[in-house]
């Protein structure tokens, strides 16, 4: 038996039955699913009815608890399951959930709380203001160790095809901290300047902001990176680093200088292998160089962009053509990422005549620096995608008289993208959708014009493409040029001899490892997904690097790339961040007219301003929690953060359980009616103790919404207790007498304060509590006989409450207030019963856990050996959980010494 | 004796000292005090940084000697002990300087004259420290059994489950009976299981364990020993006494009922019955309900009889007996499931059914009982008129209109109040509370335990419970004495007095001053010389004064740390820039 007894929950309850049980020599393993020790009771300001500090009373218990030799000590862990052995203890799977801290490194001294870039609401302060996504939960959290709350991948992070952390780099332009985003983006990937102008940003469409239609629109993540790029580039004309120090002696052939050739170039000299890239053309860089228009990527960023590669070491020969796979074998690996090559053809009588260009040449003479002369004339573009938006884009700024696009699909299915088409529409391209090429008319010699036939659907049932035509559908174009922009094909034909390709020319490759059918060949990009697009090629340049270095390394190539945890649920994001979002707009980039656009190549949009890419960042609501900008890990002093630290499951005997999973508090936007949520200055019970605590939030007691200090506070008791409606008919409890102790704090720290408590029935039954009652009375609390029915709130934010007067003779009255507090009830917490696999533990009517003799046996459950504490079995104040504790205890103990008479021989 | 190396430690307590006691200050004076290595201010040292901050620095800094000033020593005193022990320094080498009930709490006031008193309390703490001498806790053996006084339901209970654990049980009950109050009752709340059931069930098994004795018809006479070795006598029957020694001592010995005072709403009319003797009447109810032979068509219950009385002035209540009003709204509900045509009205202050009991309020409502609000200012009226009992109440919810309600029955809902005990008080020296009820340490961090050590208190005998409320707490208490009883020993304050049997000469003062007989004579090197018994003595020093030959001292507080205290607390701050 590795314990005698597994306690689950460290709050009062769990502490007390654990400090008990160790006393009395039995071994004790306590599990607590939060940071810290102390549950609820140290979140509280002063307990009654005697007005201890309960910081003071719960930090004894926490350091007792955690220094007893008889008491080990689980945090961040919770229950997975339990199976009872027939009376012979039970098998616990418990699982130790990550919070990307070495426990046994992190020191508490909280200096990746002062670097995190991401503030969330704080928990322990009940939400009233933030904290960092890196903290410590709370001054005297047992044990004072950091936590990173990471709720999941943030959509923006979890999308990106390049494993870019757009979260990251967007929170840390936020905090000002700009050559850090450009460098949190380095990390990731190294073509940042070319992803800010080119990328499709798959990031922005997913952006909870965007996603959710009651907001405006997506947080602008491109602009704020090319913000952020810009600046550095601007500071920084050269990389800061130079070539990695030590190389391992191992040489990597990369064929093609694209996206994908030039990322796995970057990460694989990073690890120390000596890199060489073979390009056929004059200049590195592929479709961006050659591909893409430069009004979409300026030249001059790409060349910056690539000197990030170059800087580490890495050789480019250009004009260099591959013939063979085996030309490079004095290689220990080859990465074949050759990319796509000319275009498609239409396969239509006419193809071959004068005036039809393919795509791919038509962007190469502009980006080569000699464009087609199509000035004044009328230009034809064939093709949906975003290489012909590319074409007719191009062609107006060549002086083209007009340029008509024409495609088989609809606007919808159009693979550009939308934007891209809007803006190309705006410029003055005429966008004809549904029309297929049925020839070209010629003289014989040159093109004349194209006849179209009418396209019904371009996919079957399947969904593969396979266009039907309508032959009652016909129009004509007269033109002389023809730019065909109907897709790419890959670029691998010389290495079919060598290496598996499939029917359209792919290469073959195992997707996870990117291996070819030769094990020391490996390929990615265009050459292996067909056309893709930058950020994708860059992603497959990485993964391509990943497994390179593990297969010549001789490593597992099992290993998983680039795990990411599950995307946060973007809907929860919005219901929790509720009335705190601003709905403030995004901001909309400078740009230069359209007739001023067309004159040139260059770019039209503006970078952003700091001030606006601030804005812009400070709209992001930080969906997964931690950003993952990772300012935490290099500035703990201890090295205790790992952001890729994995949860840890552990299995256990232990003698008994004890459930002291304690209780929860009653969530009051329950109660529309009431304002909370809504209302800034209706706070609930856990808050004013907050306000009012040592620890306190604003140092001072004061209201939410403009910091005024309140001098008419109301009490509403029986906030989702006593109440059907509220899905409660239980009392609570607690609430009268946590409600008379505020009352007679605020009379303290507010002593000109009007204090109102509208209650049903004043319950103050404990010992000392009639007379702590009576002594709020003594200081002129004003009680009132009456249930509050709704809550308005006025112009200066102060608070309408209509109630009805049951002592009076009026009936329903309303009273204004400049704070109100809705004393919140506690509910059950529900859970208990999944854990336990083998047996079954019965719950009550109100959903605790059952004691199935709660006269005589307190605590004991369905369950042999199961006890449950506390607040578990029902709602309980401090004085009566620590005696119930007490009393389980006894029969924890009871139990152990029946088994231990029992497996005696 | 080399130089000391002392660290003083001071806590803000979150505000609650740092608030009104200008810390930082305090700390540059004392930084200023040659032996003082170290001088910090933490916000909260009871933190587990705290401690653990407080622990490197006596390592890093090789001290021999902590002073923390914080909150009273009741809190913290064991903290700082053990962490002095981690540390791996006698923990006697720590001393406690309390800086927030006797300074910053009391003086919110005067923020200068509370550092300045702050001030001169952690140099008295910095001088005694600086002559503290290491001393070593008294261990002695605990004996595994236990003293329940009292055989109601919560030393029943309690004394199977001491009897569970391992702890043998004498067990002593004043009546010729066990079983208590709950004997009595018929169907209890909320489980309606009847009291004389639990009481049988309870004491079958009491006389199935062997390690259990039960002594009915007996009394506690003396108590003499300490923790974990405790001598008691007790009276059996009428003549003869027992002795038995214990470990320790649970007090189990419950409430009385309260009894009105005649006239008190009606009370000595034919007709008006307490709570009790209703739950009695419907308990040997079988069919209908009957009193004097007469059938029950309309009950009244009054509550609050005897309880929350801030409006009478001789020796009033002002306590709510907790139970009463989820007990009555059970009656309630036992009536009606007898005869759901019996009329019932509650003339109620508040309705206090906490927690699960509002079903049983609930229940009543739905079951037709109709309850009226009065104010404790105008009680009801119960007066006999033409041989009928008349109930006049002030409705408050219908406005206070005045309401005459024609009763067979009134039954008033009287509270619990604490038993006359004054020869237990007596014998163990129990700590009575203003309400009259025993009084524990703290009703959170010591529930059941009592300022005399090994003596624990329960149930009723601490305040107003229901029957389950009264069996956690004895059960409670059994752990607190498992916990104490089943190491097999006790460590022991080693604050006792020492003689110098070199100075001494035998006069005989001491051993007349102290009130434990812990004094001795004994013979040390052929002359006549006093020896002391630390094991009963209480270290209270009653013996030190009457010495003529200061040749008696009390470790821990020796004459000198007094006096070194007096002079620090007693030495001006004059200039605390060049003097600590």
């Amino acid at each position: 038996m590795d314990y005698d007894v597994l306690i689950i929950g460290a709050g009062v309850s769990g502490m007390e039955s654990a400090l008990t049980l160790g006393d009395m020599g039995f071994k004790v393993l306590l599990v607590e699913k939060k940071a810290s020790i102390g549950g609820n009771m140290i979140l509280l300001s002063k307990v009654f009815p005697t007005l201890d500090c309960a910081s003071c009373i719960s930090t004894p218990k926490m350091a007792a608890t955690a220094n007893h030799p008889n008491i080990k000590i689980l945090i961040n862990t919770e229950i997975e399951s339990v199976y009872s052995n027939n009376g012979n203890g039970f098998m616990v799977n418990l699982v130790r959930k990550s919070t990307f801290i070495d426990l046994a490194k992190c020191t508490g001294c909280a200096q990746c709380e002062t670097t995190c870039t991401v503030a969330i609401a704080d928990e322990f302060n009940a939400n009233l203001i933030a904290r960092r996504a890196a903290h410590i939960a709370f001054p005297q959290a047992v044990p004072k160790k950091a936590t990173i709350d990471r709720r999941g991948s943030s959509p923006c992070s979890y999308t990106c095809p390049a494993g870019v952390k757009p979260h990251g780099y967007v929170s840390l332009v936020r905090a000002g901290k700009y050559d850090e985003a450009f460098k949190q983006h380095l990390d990731d990937a190294p073509l940042p300047g070319c992803l800010s102008r080119a990328c499709y940003a798959p990031c922005e469409e997913e952006c909870t902001r965007g996603y959710h239609d009651g907001m405006d629109g997506n947080v602008s993540i491109r602009s704020i990176k090319r913000f952020m790029v810009d600046r550095y580039y601007k500071n920084h004309s050269e990389p800061s680093y130079g070539p990695p120090e030590k190389l391992n002696g191992k040489k990597v052939a990369i064929v093609g200088s694209g996206p994908t050739g030039l990322t796995a170039a970057y990460f694989l000299t990073k690890s120390g292998y000596s890199v060489t890239i073979f390009e056929l053309k004059s200049e590195p860089g592929g479709i961006m160089r050659w591909g893409i228009p430069p009004y979409r990527l300026p030249k001059n960023v790409l060349a910056r962009d690539i000197k990030n590669i170059t800087a580490l070491g890495v050789e480019i020969r250009t004009n260099f053509k591959i013939n063979s796979l085996d030309s490079l074998r004095q290689f220990d690996t080859i990465f074949v990422a050759s990319g796509s090559t000319g275009g498609r053809k239409l396969a239509v009588h006419g193809e071959d005549k004068t005036g039809i260009i393919d795509c791919i040449d038509f962007l190469y003479g502009i980006n080569s620096g000699f464009p087609l002369n199509i000035k004044g004339k009328k230009t034809v573009v064939i093709g949906g995608g975003n290489v012909a938006i590319d074409c007719a884009r191009s062609a107006l700024r060549l002086g083209a008289a007009d340029v008509h696009l024409f495609c088989l699909e609809s606007r919808e299915e159009m693979p550009a993208h939308k934007w891209e088409i809007q803006e190309a529409i705006d410029e003055g391209v005429s966008i004809n959708c549904h029309w297929g090429v049925r020839q070209i008319r010629n003289d014989g010699i040159n093109v004349t014009g194209v006849d179209f036939i009418g396209c019904s659907s371009i996919f079957d049932k399947d969904n593969r493409f396979n266009p039907k035509y309508d032959e009652t559908m016909c129009t004509s174009v007269e033109t002389g040029i023809i730019i065909v922009a109907i897709g790419l094909k890959p670029n691998t034909t010389i290495f079919s001899e060598e290496i598996a390709l499939n029917r359209n020319g792919k290469i073959l490759v195992n997707t996870e490892t990117l291996q070819t059918s030769l094990p020391h060949v490996f390929a990615g990009g265009d050459a292996v997904t067909g056309p893709a697009n930058i950020v994708k090629s860059i992603g497959q340049g990485k993964r391509a690097a990943f497994f390179i270095d593990r297969y010549l390394q001789g490593r597992d190539m099992n290993e998983r790339f680039d795990e990411r945890m599950p995307m946060v649920d973007r809907d929860e994001i919005i219901s929790h961040a509720g009335d705190n979002v601003s709905l403030r707009k995004p901001v909309i980039s400078n740009k230069i007219t359209i007739s001023e656009r067309l004159k040139t190549f260059e770019e039209f949009e503006a970078t952003m301003t700091e001030e606006q890419a601030r804005y812009s960042a400070n709209l992001c609501l930080d969906c997964g929690g931690c950003s993952q900008c990772r300012q935490c890990v290099s500035t703990c002093p201890a090295g205790a953060i790992s952001l890729d630290m994995q949860p840890e499951k552990q299995n256990l005997s232990v003698g008994s359980v004890a459930i002291a999973t304690g209780f929860q508090v009653f969530d009051a936007r329950n109660k529309p009616s009431l304002g909370f949520g809504r209302f800034p200055n209706v706070i609930n019970g856990m808050q004013m103790d907050r306000i009012l605590a040592p620890t306190r939030p604003y140092n001072a007691v004061v209201r939410p919404s403009d910091g005024k200090a309140p001098s008419n506070i109301a009490f509403v008791l029986c906030t989702g207790s006593r109440d059907e409606t509220a899905g409660n008919r239980l009392c609570s409890r607690v609430c009268c007498m946590y409600s008379l102790k505020q009352a007679q704090l605020l009379m303290g720290a507010l002593p000109l304060a009007d204090i109102t408590i509208y209650y049903i029935d004043i319950r103050t039954f404990g010992k000392g509590y009639e007379e702590f009652y009576q002594q709020a009375k003594g200081m002129a609390v004003n009680f009132v006989k009456g249930k509050v029915a709704r809550i308005e709130e006025i112009d200066n934010q102060d608070l309408l409450v209509y109630y009805e007067d049951i002592e009076g003779k009026d009936g329903s009255k309303k009273s204004m207030h400049d704070l109100v507090v809705l004393s919140v009830g506690m509910l059950p917490v529900s859970g208990a019963a999944k854990m336990f696999k083998n047996s079954s533990l019965l719950i009550d009517e109100s959903s605790y856990i059952k004691e199935i003799d709660e006269d005589l046996e307190p605590g004991r459950t369905s369950i042999d050996g199961v006890f449950a504490i506390g607040s578990a079995t029902a709602v309980r104040d401090i004085p009566d959980t620590i005696l119930h504790s007490g009393a389980v205890a006894s029969q924890i103990a009871a139990y152990l010494q029946k088994a231990k008479g029992r497996s005696k021989p | 004796m080399t130089k000391r190396r002392l660290g003083v430690f001071i806590c803000q307590c979150g505000g609650n000292i740092s608030d009104f006691v200008d810390t930082e200050q305090l700390r540059q004076s004392i930084e200023k005090n040659s032996l003082v290595m170290v001088a910090q201010v933490n916000m909260f040292t009871c933190s587990d940084a705290g401690q653990q901050n407080i622990i490197t620095e006596i390592i890093n800094k090789n001290l021999d000697g902590i002073v923390v000033a914080s909150c009273s020593p009741k809190l913290h005193l064991n903290t700082f002990r053990a962490v002095t022990r981690r540390a791996g320094l006698n923990e006697y080498q720590y001393v406690h300087v309390n800086l927030r009930e006797q300074c910053s709490w009391a003086h919110t006031h005067d923020k200068k004259a509370a550092t300045e008193k702050g001030l001169r309390l952690i140099r008295a703490g910095i001088a005694k420290v600086s002559l503290a001498n290491s001393l070593e806790k008294l261990r002695v053996k605990t004996l595994p059994h236990a003293l329940v006084i009292g055989a109601g339901v919560a030393g029943l209970r309690a004394a199977l489950a001491l009897s569970d654990i391992g702890v043998g049980v004498h067990l002593v009950e004043k009546n010729h009976h066990a079983g208590g109050m709950v004997l009595q009752w018929g169907k209890m709340f909320p489980n309606d299981k009847k009291g004389s059931y639990v009481i049988k069930h309870l004491l079958n098994e009491i006389h199935r364990r062997e390690n259990i004795t039960l002594f009915t018809n007996a009394e506690l006479l003396e108590k003499t020993g300490h923790i974990g070795d405790f001598s008691v006598k007790v009276r059996l029957g009428n003549n003869d006494t027992i002795s038995l020694k214990v470990g320790s001592i649970i007090v189990a010995t419950g409430f009385d009922t309260y009894i009105p005072q005649s006239g008190e709403y009606g009370y000595g009319l034919t007709g008006v019955i307490t709570l009790s003797e209703y739950e009695e009447l419907l308990a040997s109810s079988m069919e209908t309900l009957q009193y004097n032979g007469k059938e029950i068509k309309t009950v009244t219950y009054i509550y609050c009889v005897g309880s929350r009385e801030n409006t009478k002035t001789d020796k009033p209540h002002l306590y709510c007996s907790r139970y009463c009003c989820s007990a009555t709204s059970h009656a309630a509900k036992c009536t009606s499931e007898m005869n759901p045509d019996i009329r019932q009205f509650h003339l109620f202050r508040d309705v206090r059914t906490y927690g699960k009991y509002e079903q049983l309020y609930e229940k009543a409502r739905n079951n037709g009982s109709i309850f009226l609000r009065f104010d404790e200012k105008s009680p009801p009226q119960v007066k006999e008129e033409k041989g009928r009992l008349i109930v006049r109440v002030k409705d408050i919810l219908t406005g206070g209109e005045e309401i005459e309600i024609d009763s067979d029955l009134v039954v008033l809902v009287t509270g619990m109040v604490p038993r006359e005990n004054a020869g237990l008080v007596n014998i163990l020296k129990l700590p009575v509370g203003k309400d009259g009820f025993f009084n524990e340490i703290h009703t959170k961090l010591r529930p059941v335990e009592t300022v005399i050590d090994g003596v624990f208190i329960c149930g009723t005998s601490q305040g107003p419970k229901n029957l389950a409320e009264s069996v956690t707490s004895a059960m409670a208490a059994v752990s607190k004495t498992g916990a104490l009883l089943l190491k097999g020993y006790v460590d022991l304050e080693p604050f006792v007095a020492k003689v110098n049997a070199d100075l001494c000469t035998w006069c005989g003062n001491c051993a007349k001053a102290c009130p434990y007989s812990a004094i001795e004579q004994t013979i040390f090197n052929g002359k006549q010389v006093a020896i002391v018994s630390p094991v009963l003595c209480k270290g209270e020093g009653a013996c030190v004064p009457t010495c003529p030959k200061q040749a008696i001292d009390l470790e821990g507080y020796t004459n000198r740390q007094i006096e070194s205290m007096i002079d620090a607390l007693a030495k001006e701050v004059i200039n605390e820039k060049t003097d600590a």
